[in-house]
């Protein structure tokens, strides 16, 4: 049961921890398209296999036992892809309108994902045009003005400055603390720390967020 | 929403329990299984009475139906948590215990303490243990500063408990040392 685990991650795993990943993380972090496309393929064909050997009459006792098994694995699959689907979706639209003016944020989405963000981001900004801007002196209607430093900004982007929980999956190469030291994180290691500390970590797999 | 409000600051205990149940546990299954592909990995076959390893999922699912007896892990007992406990009292630091000990060890009490030697003194090691650990994650507060806390051994229900304070302490302090803005005259 220990955490040490030398054999590469299941598929599962992997996801599991790009779940979670993207669950703490204050950024959107870089999709896994194909990851992603080989669970739900596997899902599909579970799936089917059960449809098939559960029509099927001849089916024992002993066999229904491990169809009921297959279906849990199935429902708890179904989970951790809805909640990371939805955890991206809820990023996306809260961030629509800073991701069709950035493009480094863009690299990290799928294209489905992009054009999601630009088509939610110009139906918010046709409602609030319609529903209240449009009444408003021209000066007054812009949606992205400049706001001096002791003002919110009016388009929301992702706080990197947040704390985040992290866990060395390695021995990680010393990271730079936002004081300036150096900060060794041996394999194991957990430490509280703004996310863009450990972004690159992150992002290589070296480190998980928990 | 897409994300409901309460998931969207921490991941809840639940959600905990689900990714902890994945972790393999040796059972004595009293019912045979062929072997069998899962999404998450390829398990048995069961054939009793052989120990078989499967994920702790499967083997609450077949406990739940008496279908099998679950092997407790080697941490989940009296006397490994008692020398753990020993360490823990004595020591400024958290001691070693497995990450999701937690989660674990609530799945097994609940459903599989006829399993477990002396499940109530079981119960009331692990309730020391986290009055422990707590105190200490308190005593942890008080080293907080803008740029890193380092927290080797806290397990994962522990650490999701501190993480709304913690983060939004460390946020405001790091908001403080920030180079104050220049002015615009």
């Amino acid at each position: 049961m220990d955490v040490d685990i030398t054999e590469p991650d299941s598929p599962l795993e992997q996801l599991t921890r790009h779940w979670i990943n993207e669950r703490h993380a204050p950024d959107i972090l870089p999709a896994q398209e194909a990851l992603l496309s080989s669970i739900l393929d596997h899902l599909r064909r579970q799936s089917d296999a059960v449809q098939l050997l559960r029509g099927d009459p001849s089916t024992s006792d002993d066999e229904h036992l491990r169809i009921t098994l297959v279906q849990l694995d199935i429902e708890r699959v179904k989970f951790i892809v809805r909640s990371y689907v939805r955890t991206r979706l809820f990023k996306i639209e809260k961030y629509a309108r800073y991701i069709t003016s950035n493009a480094d944020i863009q690299t990290r989405l799928t294209a489905a994902e992009r054009d999601h963000a630009s088509r939610h981001a110009d139906l918010t900004d046709r409602h609030f045009n319609f529903s209240v801007l449009q009444s408003l002196p021209e000066p007054q209607r812009h949606l992205d003005d400049e706001t001096p430093y002791y003002m919110p900004p009016m388009v929301s982007a992702p706080d990197v400055t947040r704390p985040v929980f992290v866990h060395a999956l390695v021995d990680c190469p010393p990271v730079v603390l936002p004081d300036g030291t150096r900060h060794e994180m041996l394999k194991g290691h957990i430490s509280l720390t703004p996310f863009s500390v450990v972004e690159h970590l992150i992002a290589r797999g070296e480190a998980e967020l928990v | 929403m897409s994300l409901p409000n309460t998931l969207r600051t921490s991941i809840t205990p639940p959600e905990l329990e689900l990714i902890a149940t994945q972790q393999l546990i040796e059972i004595i299954p009293l019912v045979s299984m062929e072997r069998t592909v899962f999404i998450s990995g390829v398990y048995g076959p069961l054939r009793p009475p052989n120990k078989a390893k499967v994920p702790l999922w499967i083997a609450v699912n077949l406990k739940m139906k008496r279908k099998c007896h679950i092997i407790a892990p080697n941490w989940l007992t009296i006397e490994y948590l008692q020398n753990q406990l020993a360490l823990e009292t004595s020591n400024p630091a958290f001691s070693e215990l497995p990450f999701r000990y937690m989660e674990i060890s609530k799945v097994l009490l609940d459903v599989a303490s006829d399993d477990l030697e002396q499940p109530d003194k079981l119960r009331s090691l692990l309730k020391d243990f986290r009055e422990a650990r707590q105190a200490k994650s308190r005593e942890g507060l008080k080293q907080l500063d803008h740029s890193e806390l380092s927290l080797p051994n806290l397990s994962t229900m522990e650490i999701n408990e501190i993480r709304p304070y913690f983060v939004e302490a460390m946020s405001i302090l790091s908001r403080l040392a920030l180079p104050p803005p220049r002015s615009d005259v």
